[in-house]
């Protein structure tokens, strides 16, 4: 609950995402008229329901035509139709749980909370319907896109009740959720991706085969890379790997040569895919790592 | 098998391992336990990485706390043994006796360590190996055997007692010890029941009539270890005897002593054994010996003498593995000079035709005084003039009377302790002698024989007498002194309630000579005169020893000076002193004894260290005296009485080994096992035995190269 309200009260990263919101906004609703409109084409704004008029509702929206005949004043509601829907699927396994050594930097978890809320919001703000799935040997919860406002609150519970677990199994997840996504919709990854899974290029491939946009954030801490620790370490596994011990010196720089492959692994298969893959390191500001990444994305016209 | 240790005292060494062990831990480090994401990535890693950069700690501790361990193992110069000495054949737990072979034999040293030292180590070595809840006790197998250790559980009890001990010069006595084992056991609940004899096998320690009755002993178990190998012939040679003589009637005043030396090797002759004679802490003379193949070889040692003071001497021979036997003590109290007062009664002009002619020379034969008595003459006349305490003896030679009241002076003489020697002759009035001598001449002179001229003179009756003066006198003396012929003698009768003796007779049953004691001294009477008067004796070559021995005898010069030859635990008997003396005895290393009385005799048990023993007997006992047996000092007053030698018994120095066949026989149907005790000698040294000490250093450099390399690579 703490971390729910830390993220709905994090207002200082809220409020960045919706001043970057402006740009997002301009790019997405340029995107909508040229680019993105002939790509994904989408209905007109349809009725949904009435409701009771109460003050503050837009007088343009009562339906005089059901008030002359119940001498009831009643607003239509409409939902937003949109162009794009978007399903982000966030890790949910044990090893996101990784608390920094570093106390100053957020965890991976709140990191990836983080910057899956800003999305959301962000395609929330440009009427784009945005879903949560999280998974971590399998689906744990689906939260369908939806693109109404209110949507957000959902994916914030969501986010919030959120406890990392369980085994990284990414490939069995995609296999699963292949059927589910809607076709040409977007599928954002947000995930560590430490697994021991090989066959991971395979299941991106056939993602991007279904005609969905993917788009893979690679969040790891920054003790993940450098591998930072000294002295005898009991290394315990988050996850299901049985403890080991040993002195990190004798095996920093063959780590680091590890997971630096692992990146490169991921950033290859991705340019060979057309798959966009942003490297997030928790020591990254955010709004940074955002920002640079949507400015990318501007400039390669994409969104 | 057997593992033992030659120094075990360097396993201590071994603690040293809290060294490496405590550096360790003050610079371990702490452990801490990480959380992390990637431990697949972790092992991935692990694999990749080539070596390592530092090593296993608790590897590297191992192998510095082995390489100490084996460090201590080496100095503790470790030997394995194929050869099991601790057969106890039992895993219970049992009541076991240790005979051990005390015996001076089993002092052989090889390599400066003797067989008593081993055997003592590998009875502490057995009591350990001991099941739990096993009981032992230890019996000393010298003769007479006795229990150090009564039954105990405690392996530290006998520990004391036994590294404190030594070889005692006594003798072997298993069968005796075996006797004792047996009552021991009987005492003891435990089922398994060992005997287990620690011995170097000398035959002469296995007397068939010492052992129990076989049914004894054939419900137990012994185990024989043998500590010497059976090797025969590592005891050289012994000295055997000695006899100690004072050359008589020689011109020189000589001290000889025979030595009696055997060689106990049974294969190899000795040649030029270097023999040395000490006599009061000085050497005196040495020379070679050359002795046959199993043999004794007698070689005659002088010396002169220089005082007539005690000797206390000691015969060695150069050194050989068994040093016990290679000396022999000696004692010998020379001849004291005895002043003699001697009253010539028919005194002459013509000097050979005084009474006293004869008997001055045979006191005193030579110009210079050899025969240790100083004669004095005087006349009756001069008789006053002399204080007769200033003289052990007084002699009346043919004396008519005595001055006027000085029978009493002659009294108080004798009673104090001088000796007074009586000749008569035709000067001698009877009467005065049966009326003013009557308390110290036990009889009265009754009337003078003579014999017709041509009938058969009064001959003495010649016998052997065990009557210390004539003792000496052997066959052909005697029959000498069968030819002494006596013209005249006087006729004595006893007087009432008086005690006396008549040590020599003559052929027709008169006395010739007769002793008696007054007070502290003594009174000869010899009934015919001293000189060729009544006899032809002077002039015999038996009348010089004779009467020498006599005016000894009767001064306590002749064996009132004790000189005995004991052999280790003989017990010394002396006759008890007269009323109100005490004796002392000091021992070798001058501890001072009171020995106890027994039935008018003194039996001195006490006789287990070999050496010479000074007697001193003390007239003037006070009530001041100290009451304890073993005064600090001799009390004031106390005179040499004497000595005696301990010597030890060397029939234990034969190195005749008993064989398992024998012992077989003298233990029936008995459970005998055999074995050897550790011998860790170059000359002893067995196939079975494998010194572990180069294996070990070897594995020490190992581990030190070994550790190096790792802490290099650090």
């Amino acid at each position: 609950m703490n971390k729910n309200k830390a993220i709905e009260s994090d207002p200082e990263i809220l409020s960045r995402i919706a001043s970057l919101n402006v740009l997002a906004t301009k790019l997405v609703e340029g995107l909508l008229s040229g680019n993105h409109r002939s790509r994904h084409t989408g209905s007109s704004v349809e009725f949904s329901d009435y409701k009771d008029y109460t003050p503050g509702d837009e007088i343009k929206h009562i339906d005089w035509k059901v008030a002359a005949k119940t001498d009831k004043h009643q607003i239509k509601q409409f939902e937003q139709s949109t162009n794009l829907k978007a399903t982000i699927l966030l890790d949910a396994s044990g090893s996101m749980g990784y608390e920094s050594s570093n106390p100053k930097t957020m965890s991976k978890m709140d990191y990836a909370r983080t910057l899956v809320a800003s999305l959301s919001y962000l395609f929330l703000k440009q009427y784009d319907a945005v879903g949560l799935s999280l998974f971590n040997e399998s689906l744990i919860s689906h939260v369908p896109p939806r693109s109404k406002p209110s949507h957000f609150k959902h994916i914030l519970h969501e986010l919030a009740v959120l406890s990392p677990n369980g085994v990284t199994k990414l490939e069995s997840v995609i296999e699963s959720m292949v059927e589910r996504l809607p076709g040409r919709g977007m599928l954002i990854l947000v995930s560590d991706f430490l697994t021991k899974e090989t066959d991971v290029e395979k299941k991106l491939k056939l993602l991007v085969s279904r005609g969905l946009e993917v788009i893979l954030f690679h969040v790891l801490d920054s003790d993940e890379v450098s591998f930072p620790f000294n002295g005898d370490v009991v290394f315990e596994s988050l996850e299901d790997d049985s403890s080991i011990e040993l002195d990190p010196a004798d095996i920093r720089e063959a780590y680091r040569q590890s997971i630096q492959e692992q990146i490169k692994y991921y950033r290859s298969h991705c340019a060979k895919l057309g798959i966009d893959y942003v490297f997030l390191e928790t020591s990254t500001p955010l709004e940074q790592g955002l920002t640079y990444y949507l400015l990318q994305r501007k400039n390669l016209g994409k969104h | 098998m057997n593992f033992n240790f030659l120094s075990p005292i360097y396993l201590v060494g071994a603690l040293g391992v809290a060294a490496p062990i405590l550096i360790h831990l003050m610079t371990r480090r702490k452990k801490k336990h990480q959380r992390f994401s990637a431990i697949y990535l972790l092992l991935q890693s692990k694999n990749r990485a080539i070596k390592q950069s530092r090593p296993n700690r608790k590897f590297l501790l191992f192998i510095r706390c082995l390489a100490i361990t084996l460090l201590s193992l080496a100095m503790a110069n470790p030997i394995f043994s194929l050869g099991d000495s601790n057969n106890l054949g039992t895993k219970g737990p049992i009541a076991i006796v240790f005979i051990l072979d005390d015996s001076y034999s089993m002092a052989t040293q090889i390599n400066q360590k003797s067989y008593y030292t081993r055997a003592v180590k590998a009875l502490l070595d057995t009591n350990k190996s001991l099941p739990a809840k096993s009981t032992f006790s230890v019996v000393l197998a010298s003769s007479p055997s006795r229990v150090l250790q009564q039954w105990t559980t405690v392996p530290k009890k006998a520990k004391n007692l036994l590294k404190s001990s030594q070889p005692s010069p006594r003798t072997t006595d298993i069968g005796a010890a075996i006797k004792k084992s047996l009552l021991l056991l009987k005492e003891v609940p435990q089922k398994n029941k060992l005997i287990y004899i620690l011995t170097d096998r000398d035959k002469n320690g296995w007397n068939k009539e010492e052992f129990p009755p076989i049914k004894e002993t054939t419900s137990y178990m012994f185990n024989i270890v043998d500590f010497s190998k059976m090797q025969h012939g590592i005891n050289k040679a012994a000295v055997e005897h000695t006899e100690v003589k004072q050359e008589f009637l020689s011109n020189s005043r000589v001290i000889k002593v025979k030595v009696k030396t055997a060689n106990l090797s049974q294969s190899k002759p000795i040649r030029k054994l270097k023999v040395s004679l000490w006599a009061n802490g000085k050497k005196q003379t040495e020379g070679n010996l050359d002795i046959p193949i199993n043999s004794s070889t007698e070689k005659e040692f002088s010396f002169p003498l220089g005082s007539n003071n005690s000797i206390s001497g000691e015969v060695r021979i150069e050194d050989d593995s068994l040093l016990k036997d290679n000396l022999r003590f000696f004692s010998y109290q020379p001849d004291r000079t005895i002043k003699t007062l001697v009253v010539d009664g028919d005194p002459n002009t013509v000097e050979h035709q005084s009474e006293t002619f004869y008997l001055e020379r045979a006191l005193n034969p030579f110009t210079s005084s050899l025969s240790n008595i100083e004669p004095t003459l005087s006349t009756l006349a001069e008789l006053p003039k002399h204080n007769l305490f200033d003289y052990s003896v007084i002699i009346l030679c043919n004396a008519r009377n005595l001055p006027l009241g000085y029978e009493q002076e002659l009294e108080k003489f004798v009673l104090r302790g001088g000796a007074l020697f009586i000749a008569l002759g035709n000067q001698v009035d009877a009467k005065f002698y049966n009326e003013k001598l009557g308390n110290i001449l036990p009889v009265f002179l009754k009337s003078v024989h003579q014999v017709a001229m041509n009938d058969e003179p009064f001959r003495l009756l010649i016998k052997p007498s065990k009557h210390p003066v004539l003792k000496i006198f052997e066959e052909q003396t005697l029959e000498e002194m069968k030819s002494i012929e006596f013209q005249s003698i006087y006729s004595i009768v006893g007087r009432e309630n008086s005690k006396f003796t008549t040590p020599i007779v003559f052929s027709n049953g008169l006395p010739a000579l007769i002793e008696s004691t007054t007070g502290k001294g003594k009174v000869l009477l010899f009934v015919s005169t001293i000189d060729r008067d009544w006899n032809n004796f002077p002039i015999q070559p038996t009348f010089l020893p004779w009467i020498q021995r006599w005016i000894k005898y009767s001064a306590r010069g002749l064996d009132s000076l004790i000189q005995k030859e004991l052999l280790v635990g003989e017990s010394f008997d002396w006759r008890i002193s007269p009323k109100n003396n005490k004796d002392y005895i000091v021992a070798p290393g001058g501890k001072i004894i009171i020995p106890p009385s027994v039935d008018g005799k003194i039996i001195f048990k006490d006789t287990y260290i070999p050496g010479v023993y000074q007697l001193y007997r003390n007239p003037r006992v006070s009530n001041l005296e100290s009451k304890t047996s073993t005064p600090a000092n001799l009390p004031y007053g106390a005179e040499p009485a004497g000595s005696f030698t301990v010597n030890i018994d060397t029939k234990e120095s034969i190195s005749t080994k008993i064989s398992n066949e024998e012992i077989n026989n003298l233990l029936p149907k008995a459970n005998v096992i055999f074995s050897s005790g550790p011998q860790k000698t170059t000359l002893n040294k067995t196939n079975e035995d494998i010194p572990l000490f180069t294996y070990c250093m070897m594995l020490v450099g190992a581990m030190l190269l070994l550790e190096g390399w790792l802490v290099r690579n650090e």
